[in-house]
């Protein structure tokens, strides 16, 4: 059941007067409104709220073009229905010629309507966290780890312990729905209550389950590629028995959706952390995150083919982890996850990004000018200086 | 304007153009091409610019001995077989994305085995994905396609079921490959034009040898992409066709966003692509008279603004659109070309070289002759 703001919209006609391509797809998210994150209750209301509030003109001329790209790209009732977005309509969308063209469309009306949006949050903004851990193994020191990021080095009075230095960041003060969390690809960390805790290694059982059944629904159905697969796969929830999220259906369709995006997030400890990140961040808007990457293994020769199978079963050759190929791979996640934070309006000006590897006495920090740490920081020193940035 | 081409020829330098240049530019009868693609997409930021260079270190030297296009690009629809059928097609395919249709409109291998009247020996297409099974022909005769990673898949899973050393011992992986082949192509999605039972059976001893020389190669071979090259190499000794499509496709495990195995990647299709020109160099029934094409078949999101960077490549921007092409031997002008060109040219260009007439949304590029 939606809001009653956006009943009361929906009532009043207004995804009628909105372009078919546009208030589709927006219907479509709105009826996982069960599923969704608190943020983006906030942002669908405001969203449509806003367009709401926009004069006659003013919202005609919004959609003016859009308008002409889909008389350009034959959408009508017949291959757009408007209460119902399809995988029918993702492949209309992807295959027509005028594609580029909506898309670009699509941009130009969000360049429009972001900043408005983006001021009303940003007078409600608040100071927010993330840290990012890399694991011990890695082959090379600080001078090394972060290249890809500008920020400072500060030094570390004892080589860094995620379990002293950052767990207890989390459990500071109060934690709000779905506001803290802890992503990490081993199972290290406990989260201290209240925060959401997913872990690659956590979902073992879960992650085997689902490469099972895509393993067995790829072989043994006619399946037209992975939307489609992952519109099949779409109803394997976790179950209680293989995780925590169970018993969360908001977590639970978003460890999900994690799972089954089409990456190697099923396959990959690190893209799991890194997707579920992103994700995290794009749809929870978290004011504390803490991410902890871990070692990726050496695909082995052959058996790798068989990418949902398992590989200790499949192949004798003993498992190694590949120090290299991770470093290697971490340095390109590492920009990646810190500019998603930089896209969204909650974080701009007022978050700190704490990169940190275990056992190393550096850190690189991103932050604001008015952020300090001591010259050299401690366990204690750390959570005092982000407990009076967080104001806790 | 016309071309340099067009001016000799309407100029009646035919002649002297003849004796200038019968070293490099083959008789049309005996013109070959190869077109070379890195399927699954590769980004120029890891390719030919300055910081990717690193990993072609053998396409970095080549393109000083061709003709390099600096922006070749795809403005079609930015999957895979819809990617690779606009450049065998000359015109933008928007077919269904996973190979459940053919392309939508003559492929030039078909063109070209209508109008040169080629045998069914004469246009193969080495490629990897499932969905490319119908890659070689819209409607009528074309290419014939194989699929060696497919082939690969299924004898590794055959043997990962069985007990023992299991893919360790490469023996087993062997067997269990000439097995499959000797089953049938079908099973494996390889389209093979029947040419009568003699042939058939060379082409099974190709494919064969092919197999052997892969799991006995001295760097212990085990990709999908060494097969092709193995496969590929084979039927160009034993069958010499005069046109064939060579679809790498290891770097596609950039979807499994480990950026490390992308670039390792890229660097093993690089080594290939120099062994398969080495292989044109070195085969007299090739030497002198091929051109090679070598071009990415889309590229992958940038790093900034999109969905998740490298791990995908349906953003639309330009690290996903914007490309590079490489035109090495005979009638391929050593140079640089600015001016932008398109993956929809490549069909045109082969046609053109191998003499077919020809009608496309793309125009042959004119420096290569």
């Amino acid at each position: 059941m939606i809001s009653a703001i956006l009943q009361g919209l929906i009532e009043k006609g207004l995804f009628e007067r909105i372009p078919a391509t546009f208030s589709t797809f927006f219907l479509e998210q709105l009826k996982d409104w069960e599923t969704l994150f608190p943020a983006e209750h906030r942002y669908f209301e405001r969203l449509f709220t806003l367009l709401d509030r926009l004069e006659a003109a003013e919202f005609g001329g919004l959609f003016e073009t859009l308008r002409a790209v889909e008389r350009q790209m034959g959408v009508n009732e017949r291959n757009w229905p408007r209460r119902s977005f399809t995988l029918d309509q993702v492949d209309f969308l992807n295959r027509n010629a005028h594609y580029a063209e909506w898309r670009a469309e699509i941009a130009k009306i969000f360049s429009r309507l972001d900043p408005v949006l983006d001021r009303e949050t940003a007078q409600r903004g608040r100071p927010r966290f993330a840290a990012v851990i890399s694991p011990a193994e890695l082959p090379v020191g600080p001078d090394r780890l972060w290249k890809r990021l500008s920020g400072k080095r500060v030094g570390l009075e004892t080589p860094l312990d995620p379990a002293e230095h950052l767990a207890p960041l989390l459990g500071l003060g109060e934690a709000a729905p779905y506001d803290r969390w802890l992503i990490q690809a081993r199972d290290d960390l406990s989260a201290p209550k209240g925060v959401v805790s997913l872990g690659y290694d956590a979902l073992a059982a879960y992650r085997k389950r689902l490469m099972n059944e895509v393993q067995a629904t790829v072989e043994k159905e006619q399946i037209r590629g992975p939307r489609e697969l992952g519109a099949r796969l779409k109803q394997m929830r976790i179950l209680p028995g293989e995780g925590a999220a169970a018993s969360d259906p908001v977590l639970a369709e978003f460890t999900r959706a994690v799972l089954l995006a089409g990456n190697g997030t099923l396959l990959i400890n690190n893209t799991f952390v890194e997707w579920a990140a992103v994700q995290t961040v794009r749809r929870a808007r978290p004011s504390m995150l803490v991410a902890g990457f871990g070692v990726r293994n050496k695909v082995k020769p052959f058996s790798s083919l068989l990418i949902f199978s398992d590989q200790e079963k499949t192949n004798p050759i003993p498992t190694q982890v590949d120090t290299l190929g991770t470093y290697v791979d971490l340095e390109i996640f590492y920009p990646y996850i810190w500019q998603e934070f930089g896209k969204y309006a909650e974080y701009q000006r007022n978050t700190v990004f704490l990169f940190a590897a275990e056992g190393m006495d550096e850190a690189m920090v991103l932050a604001p000018p008015d952020f300090t740490l001591p010259e050299k920081v401690s366990p204690a020193k750390l959570a005092g200086a982000v407990r009076e940035w967080m104001q806790l | 304007m016309l071309s340099k081409r067009d001016f000799l020829r309407a100029a009646g330098l035919t002649v002297a153009s003849r004796v200038a240049t019968r070293a490099f530019e083959p008789k049309e009868s005996d013109r070959k091409v190869i077109v070379v693609t890195f399927g699954g997409g590769v980004r120029y930021a890891e390719t030919f610019a300055p910081q990717g260079l690193v990993n072609i270190p053998r396409l970095a030297r080549l393109k000083a001995e061709g003709h390099f296009y600096r922006d070749c690009r795809n403005l079609g629809v930015l999957s895979h077989f819809n990617s690779t059928a606009s450049i065998v097609t000359g015109n933008w395919q928007r077919v269904d994305d996973f190979g459940f249709q053919p392309p939508a409109s003559t492929t030039v291998f078909e063109a070209f085995r209508k109008e040169r009247k080629a045998g069914a020996m004469d246009a193969w297409a080495i490629c990897t994905n499932k969905s490319f099974a119908s890659i070689g022909s819209a409607a009528g005769a074309g290419a014939n396609v194989v699929l060696p990673k497919q082939l690969l898949i299924e004898a590794v899973k055959d043997v990962a079921r069985r007990a023992g050393m299991g893919v360790a011992d490469r023996e087993n992986v062997q067997r269990r490959l000439e097995s499959i082949l000797q089953e049938g192509y079908e099973g494996v999605g390889w389209t093979i034009f029947k040419a009568g039972r003699q042939l058939d059976q060379r082409v099974r001893q190709t494919l064969t040898h092919a197999l052997v020389e892969y799991i006995h190669g001295p760097e212990a071979p085990a990709s999908g992409d060494e097969l092709t090259f193995f496969i590929a190499r084979e039927v160009m000794r034993e069958f010499s066709p005069r046109l064939l499509l060579v679809n790498f496709w290891d770097m596609d495990v950039a979807h499994w966003g480990a950026y490390s195995l992308y670039l390792q990647a890229i660097t093993r299709t690089d080594r290939l692509v120099g062994m398969l020109w080495n292989e044109v160099r070195e085969n007299a029934k090739y030497r002198d008279k091929t051109t090679v094409l070598v071009l990415p078949e889309l590229g992958r999101d940038g790093d900034m603004n999109t969905a998740n960077g490298f791990l995908n490549h349906r953003s639309g921007d330009a690290s996903c659109r914007n490309m590079w092409l490489l035109a090495l031997g005979a009638g391929a002008e050593k140079g640089e070309t600015e001016r932008p060109v398109a993956h929809i040219d490549v069909a045109a260009t082969v046609a053109e070289l191998l003499g077919v007439k020809w009608a496309s949304e793309g125009k042959a590029l004119k420096e290569i002759a």
